[in-house]
C-alpha cells in the first residue's frame, strides 16, 4: 500500500572514528547533494564509531539544511529524559533539523559490558515504550509541569517537562518482531524497516502488522512513515538487486515506495562516488516515476498528521485548507511549539491556528485564509499588545515575527526600513553602528508593527517626538489583500491613519523610517521615597516641563509597602556629557529622599534591550490610559489616591511634549499633540480599578490606544477626537468596509455611536504580570559610568 | 603560598539558556575570538530551561577552531560513564583535541531522581564518581590490553572494548568543595575547579590545597599534577575597591595574578554572560595577569608561545 508519503532520500554514513573528520565529510557532500536526511547508526559499545550524538550534533553545526537522525538510537544506553532534552536541544540548535529514530537493543552481550543491565527481548519492548512516553512527556511539559511516570525499567519522579522542541521531532522505531510491530503501530511515528534485502521483501507482512495495530488504536495507518535502508552498487549490468545500471536501481525502487509504502529510502554507503551517481541519476529519476506512478493511481499525496495533533484542532478551522505556501511554518495546537507561540506579553491565548508569515504575498495569502474562517483575526509583530490583542481563543493568528529585517535604504536621509516583526531593541541595536537610534518606547522586546502604527511615546520622544512622527512611507496589505504602498505623495488618506490607527486599516508589511542622528545617551534609574505621592508627582511633572528636550522622564510608582511609596524614574538625556547629564538630573534628584540610583553612560540600545524567550503572559491584562498636559493639584491628589488603593500595581507616567507637540493634530491619526503626559493604570480587577479611574478622567485630555484596554463605546472618542474619527472612518469605509481588522480599539466603519466588539471586559479575570525588564535590568555596564553627587 | 607553575588558562562560564542558542554561541565565538582559552557550560540535566551540555559542547566545538570546551561540570549521575567516556573520545576526536572533561558529583538529588536517575548520599556520590573515573580512563586506555573490569558498587564494566584514544589526554576536572572529593581529585583528578563564589574565604581555598596536594603526595602523585581552576565572577569599574574582581582591569590583573603565585590557581573562568567583560578579561586582563606571573616567577613566556589546556 503507498501511504502517499512525499518521497524523501537520506544517506546512512558509518561513523568510523579513525579518520575522525570523514563522516563529516560524506554528510556535508550529503547536503550539498541534496538529500533530505543524514543518518548514523548508533553503538556505543563499539570503539572503532564515534558516539553517535556527539557526531550528530557536530554535524547539525556544520550543516544548514539537511535533516539528521540516528539510525537507530541505542535506548537502553542512553536515559531517556536526558535522550529528550538532548532532541530538543539539537532540534532547537538545528531549527527543527532532528528526527529520533530508536532502537530497543541488540548487541546485549556487549552492552551489558558497558554496564547496561540486560533485558529480554520482550522488556526491551516494554522499555523503549516507557521511553518514548517519557521523552514525550518532557516534550510536551512545561517547566512547571512535575512529570510522573512509573514505568518498569524508566521512571520520572517530578521531573519538570519542557522545553519544547522546534518541531514535532517524528519518533521511529526500528524492529521487526511481531511485539515491536505493534508498538510502532500504536504509537510511533515512522518504522524503520530492519536491514538487509530479505527484510524489504517482508515489508508488506510488517506494513500490515504495523496498520492492523494503527487502526486498533484509533490511529491513521498514514500517520506512519515507513524509512527503509537500502544499498547496492553501480554496474553496467545487471547482477542482482540494486546492483546494476541507474535505470535498474529506479525499476527495483520504485515498488518499494508505490507498492510497499516507503517514504524514506535511506541509501547506505561510505563511498561519495556512489551517493553522487545515485544524487545525479537515481533520485530524479525515482522522483518522477512515483510522481507518475502516483497521479495514475490517484493516489493522495501528503502527510497525516499524528492523532495526538488532530485531537487538538479547533473547530471553525480548516486546516486541511492551509494554503500549501503557509503549512509548513504554521503552528497548531498540538505542535510542539505552540506553548512558545499560543500567548503575548500580557495576554494568555489558546488560538487555533497560528500562521507564521514571511513576506507581504504571505500575509495577502494568510489574510485571505483567515476571511474564510469563522473564528477570531488576530495580528502580531511582537505579541507585546495591551489594546492591540495579538492573541485570540480558538482564532486565527498571522505572526508577523519572522519578517524582521532592518535595512537602510538611503544613508544621507538616514533612511531605514523595517520590516513590523523585528523587535525595537533589535532596532536600537542595528541602528547603534550607524551613530542613529528611533525613538520607540520603554521596551526593547515590543515588535516594531504594534507599536509603530499607534504612536511611539520613548526615551527620546521629548527631543524627537513619537515614533510615527518618523514614519516617512509604509507598505501594507488591505483587508481585501491588496498591497499599497502609502506616504504624503501615495495613498496620503491611508497614510494619515496609519499614523496612530494603523491597526485598524490593514497590516504593515514594512515601515520607512527617517532615524535621528543619536549618540551615547545618559541613563539614569533613580528612586525616591514617594511616600508623600501627590507632592512627589506634581513636583517631577513640573521639574519635566520645565527641562529642556533633551530629558525624556518615565515614572513608575508601586503600591505602597510598609506605609511607604517608592517613585522608580527611568531618565533619558540625549547627550553623552556627563556634565550636561548630571545637570540635567539634578532637578530630579532633588525632588525627594534619594533611595537609589545608577546613572550610566550608554547606547540607547543599552536602555532598550531585546530580551529572548517566548511570552507567558496569562489572563487578560487590565490597562487605562490618559493623557493629560499638566500634572495639577487635583490630578495628583487622585493619582496619589489611587496608589494608596491599591487598585493599581502597575501606575506609570511618560513624559511626552517637547517635539510631539510640534506636529499638527490633524497631519496623523494622533490628534493629542497638547499632552504632556500619558498616565497608565494596570490592575487585577477592572471594575476596581474602573471605579479609581472614571473619577480620574475629567483630568485628561484623551487616551493612547495602545495601553487602553476598556471596551466602553465611550473610549473610543477619548482615543480619537470627533474629526480625527470622522476621517478614520472614511478611510475605514473605503478600504475596510468589513471590520476585518478588529483585534485592537474597534473603529467601526459606519457612523453613528462608536461600538465595542471586541471582548468584553467582564472576562478580565486574572491579573496579567508584567516582566518588568525595564525596572530590574542589569547595570554592570562598562565604560563611562557617572556617579550621582548626593 | 603554593604556585604549581602551570600555564595560565582564561575561560567564560556560558549559561546555556535554550530561549536563544544562537546567542549562546556566539557568546562562545566570541570568548575565542577575543582571546580566551576555554569555553565552559554548566550542566543541568534535569532543568528544562537550558540546553543540553553535551549537545552543545558538541555544537560549539564544530563552530570554533581553536578554543577548548568543557562541562563546568558534568551531572555524572544522569550521564552513564562508559558512554561519556566514548561521547567524550569522539568530541576530541572530532575537535582535535579540544574537549577537557569537568565532572561533578551531582548535587540536586531531587531533580536528578526526578529524571529517572538514582539518589545518592553524598558519600555514595563520591564512591560513584571515584568509580565512573576509572571507568572513563580505562576507555579511553586504548594501549592496555588487559580486560577492562569495573566492579564497582554504582557503575560497573566488565569486558567492555577499551578505545578510542582521544586525540589528546582529556583533563578530567573535577567541582568540589569538601574533604572527600578533594581528597578524590588528589588522587585521581587532573584539575581541581571551583567556584569562588561557593567558599567562604581565601583561607579555605587554602586549605582544600592543602588537602589536595595531601591525597596526592600520599597516591605517589606530584601535587603540581593538579591543574587548580577557579570560576570567577566579578564586575568591571572605573574605581577601583577592596572588594575581588570589583575594579578596573589593572585591579583584576593584580588579584588574578596574587591568586596565582599565592593560591596556585592556574584557570579563571568568568561568569556573567557579559560579551564586553569577556571581552577586557581576554584582551587585557589575561595578557596583563601573564605578564604580572611571569614576572614574579622569573620566567618569560612570551606572545604566540602554544599553551596546552592542561
Amino acid at each position: 500500500m503507498d501511504y502517499g508519503h512525499p518521497l524523501l532520500l537520506g544517506t546512512f554514513l558509518t561513523p568510523t572514528n579513525d579518520r575522525p573528520q570523514a563522516p563529516v565529510e560524506l554528510a556535508r557532500l550529503s547536503e550539498d547533494l541534496d538529500y533530505d536526511l543524514v543518518t548514523f547508526q548508533d553503538h556505543p559499545d563499539q570503539p572503532r564509531f564515534h558516539d553517535a550524538w556527539t557526531l550528530l550534533s557536530w554535524v547539525a553545526a556544520r550543516t544548514t539544511r539537511i535533516h539528521l537522525a540516528p539510525n537507530v538510537l541505542n535506548v537502553p544506553m542512553r536515559p531517556p529524559a536526558v535522550l529528550a532534552r538532548a532532541a530538543a536541544s539539537l532540534d532547537l540548535m538545528s531549527r527543527g533539523r532532528v528526527e529520533l529514530a530508536l532502537g530497543a537493543g541488540f548487541f546485549w552481550d556487549a552492552m551489558a559490558g558497558m554496564g547496561v543491565p540486560r533485558l529480554t527481548a520482550g522488556e526491551s519492548v516494554d522499555a523503549l515504550r516507557e521511553a518514548i512516553d517519557v521523552m514525550r512527556g518532557i516534550w510536551a511539559g512545561d517547566a512547571g509541569s512535575r512529570l510522573r511516570l512509573d514505568g518498569e525499567h524508566h521512571r520520572l519522579a517530578g521531573a519538570a517537562g519542557g522545553p519544547a522542541p522546534a518541531h514535532n521531532i517524528p519518533v521511529w522505531v526500528g524492529g521487526g518482531r511481531p511485539r515491536m510491530l505493534r508498538l510502532i503501530g500504536e504509537t510511533a511515528d515512522g518504522w524503520v524497516v530492519p536491514g538487509g534485502t530479505a527484510s524489504l521483501r517482508e515489508l508488506a507482512a510488517g506494513n500490515d502488522r504495523i496498520d492492523a495495530a494503527a487502526a486498533a488504536a484509533g490511529r491513521d495507518p498514514r500517520e506512519i512513515r515507513r524509512i527503509a535502508n537500502v544499498s547496492g552498487r553501480f554496474a553496467d549490468t545487471r547482477d542482482g538487486f540494486l546492483v546494476g545500471p541507474a535505470g535498474q536501481w529506479v525499476d527495483e525502487l520504485l515498488p518499494l515506495v508505490v507498492r510497499d509504502g516507503v517514504g524514506t529510502l535511506v541509501l547506505a554507503t561510505d563511498d561519495a562516488e556512489v551517493l553522487r551517481r545515485f544524487a545525479a541519476e537515481v533520485a530524479p529519476a525515482l522522483r518522477a516515476a512515483v510522481d507518475a506512478e502516483r497521479s495514475t493511481a490517484g493516489t493522495a499525496v501528503g502527510s497525516v498528521p499524528s492523532i495526538h495533533v488532530r485531537v487538538r484542532r479547533r473547530d471553525g478551522v480548516d486546516y486541511a485548507g492551509i494554503p500549501a505556501g503557509l503549512r509548513e511554518a504554521a503552528v497548531e495546537p498540538g505542535d510542539a511549539v505552540y506553548p512558545t507561540v499560543r500567548s503575548g506579553y500580557l495576554r494568555g491565548g489558546s488560538p487555533g491556528l497560528v500562521l507564521r508569515v514571511h513576506d507581504a504575498a504571505e500575509v495577502a495569502d494568510a489574510l485571505a485564509f483567515a476571511r474564510r474562517q469563522p473564528v477570531p483575526l488576530s495580528v502580531r509583530s511582537g505579541g507585546h499588545g495591551i489594546s492591540g490583542r495579538s492573541t485570540n481563543d480558538g482564532g486565527i493568528i498571522i505572526d508577523l515575527s519572522r519578517m524582521n529585517r532592518i535595512e537602510v535604504l538611503d544613508a544621507t536621509s538616514r533612511t531605514v526600513r523595517i520590516e513590523p516583526g523585528a523587535r525595537w531593541g533589535d532596532v536600537a541595536e542595528s541602528l547603534h553602528p550607524l551613530g542613529w537610534a528611533l525613538s520607540s518606547g520603554d521596551h526593547g522586546g515590543v515588535g516594531v508593527g504594534g507599536l509603530g502604527v499607534a504612536g511611539g511615546i520613548g526615551f527620546l520622544g521629548r527631543r524627537h517626538g513619537l515614533t510615527i512622527d518618523h514614519l516617512r512611507a509604509a507598505e501594507l496589505v488591505l483587508a481585501d489583500g491588496t498591497a499599497v504602498r502609502v506616504s504624503e505623495t501615495e495613498n496620503p488618506d491611508l497614510f494619515w491613519a496609519v499614523r496612530g490607527a494603523g491597526f485598524s486599516v490593514g497590516i504593515v508589511t514594512a515601515f520607512e523610517f527617517q532615524a535621528d542622528e543619536v549618540g551615547d545617551v545618559g541613563f539614569a534609574q533613580l528612586v525616591h521615597d514617594a511616600t508623600d505621592t501627590a507632592d512627589f508627582l506634581q513636583r517631577w511633572g513640573a521639574a519635566v516641563e520645565a527641562a529642556p528636550r533633551d530629558l525624556t522622564s518615565f515614572l513608575i510608582i508601586g503600591r505602597p509597602r510598609e506605609g511607604r511609596v517608592l517613585a522608580q524614574t527611568m531618565t533619558v538625556v540625549d547627550s553623552d556629557d556627563a556634565e550636561t547629564i548630571l545637570a540635567r538630573l539634578q532637578p530630579l534628584a532633588n525632588l525627594a529622599p534619594l533611595l537609589g540610583q545608577q546613572v550610566r553612560i550608554t547606547p540607547y540600545a543599552g536602555v532598550v534591550t531585546a530580551p529572548e524567550g517566548a511570552h507567558e503572559g496569562q489572563g487578560e491584562p487590565v490597562s487605562r490610559s490618559g493623557l493629560l498636559e499638566h500634572l495639577t493639584p487635583g490630578f495628583a491628589q487622585d493619582a496619589a489616591r489611587l496608589v494608596a488603593s491599591g487598585a493599581a500595581y502597575w501606575f506609570q507616567v511618560r513624559a511626552m511634549g517637547g517635539a510631539t507637540g510640534d506636529v499638527d493634530p490633524d497631519a496623523t491619526a494622533f490628534a493629542h499633540r497638547s499632552a504632556n503626559f500619558q498616565v497608565v493604570a494596570m490592575g487585577a480587577s477592572p471594575a476596581r480599578l474602573d471605579a479609581a479611574w472614571d473619577a480620574m478622567r475629567r483630568h485628561f485630555t484623551g487616551l493612547y490606544v495602545s495601553f487602553e484596554t476598556d471596551t466602553r463605546p465611550e473610549r473610543l472618542l477619548d482615543a480619537y477626537p470627533p474629526r480625527t474619527l470622522a476621517r478614520l472612518r472614511d478611510v475605514k469605509r473605503r478600504y475596510d468596509p468589513e471590520n476585518v481588522f478588529r483585534d485592537n480599539v474597534v473603529v467601526e466603519p459606519s457612523a453613528g455611536t462608536p461600538s465595542a466588539g471586541t471582548p468584553s471586559a467582564g472576562v478580565e479575570l486574572r491579573a496579567a504580570v508584567p516582566r518588568t525588564g525595564a525596572v530590574t535590568r542589569a547595570v554592570v555596564e562598562r565604560g563611562a559610568s557617572a556617579t550621582m553627587p548626593e | 603560598m603554593t604556585d604549581y607553575g602551570h600555564d595560565l588558562l582564561f575561560g567564560s562560564f556560558i549559561t546555556p539558556t535554550n530561549t536563544a542558542p544562537d546567542r549562546v554561541v556566539a557568546l562562545a565565538q566570541l570568548s575565542e575570538r577575543v582571546g580566551l582559552d576555554l569555553a565552559t557550560f554548566q550542566d543541568h540535566p534535569y532543568q528544562p530551561r537550558y540546553l543540553d551540555t553535551w549537545t552543545l559542547l558538541s555544537w560549539v566545538a564544530a563552530v570554533t577552531e581553536r578554543i577548548h570546551v568543557a562541562a563546568n561540570v558534568t551531572n555524572l549521575p544522569l550521564r552513564p560513564p562508559a558512554v561519556l567516556a566514548r561521547a567524550a573520545a569522539s568530541l576530541d576526536l572530532l575537535s582535535g583535541g579540544r574537549l577537557e572533561l569537568g565532572l561533578g558529583a551531582g548535587g540536586f538529588w531531587d531533580a536528578i531522581e526526578g529524571m529517572g536517575g538514582r539518589r545518592l548520599t553524598p558519600g555514595q556520590s563520591v564512591e560513584a564518581l571515584d568509580e565512573a573515573i576509572d571507568i572513563i580512563r580505562g576507555i579511553w586506555d586504548a594501549d592496555d590490553r588487559s580486560r577492562l573490569v569495573v566492579d564497582g558498587t554504582y557503575h560497573r564494566v566488565d569486558g567492555a572494548k577499551r578505545g578510542p584514544a582521544p586525540a589528546h589526554d582529556i583533563g578530567v576536572w573535577i567541582g568540589a568543595y569538601k574533604p572527600r572529593m578533594l581528597r578524590l581529585i588528589g588522587r585521581k583528578g587532573d584539575g581541581w575547579l571551583p567556584s569562588l563564589s561557593y567558599v567562604a574565604s581565601l583561607q579555605d581555598l587554602a586549605d582544600a590545597n592543602a588537602i589536595i596536594d595531601e591525597a596526592a603526595t600520599a597516591a605517589g602523585r606530584e601535587p603540581r599534577a593538579v591543574r587548580r581552576l577557579l570560576n570567577v565572577g566579578g564586575q568591571l569599574t572605573h574605581a577601583a575597591s577592596d572588594r575581588l574582581l570589583v575594579g578596573p582591569p589593572e585591579q583584576w590583573a593584580e588579584q588574578l595574578a596574587a591568586l596565582t603565585i599565592e593560591h596556585g590557581f592556574s584557570a579563571y573562568v568568568v561568569m556573567g554572560d557579559d560579551p564586553a567583560t569577556l571581552t577586557v578579561v581576554g584582551q587585557e586582563i589575561a595578557p596583563a595577569v601573564r605578564a604580572l606571573v611571569d614576572a614574579e616567577r622569573g620566567t618569560a613566556s612570551g606572545p604566540g608561545v602554544p599553551r596546552s589546556a592542561n
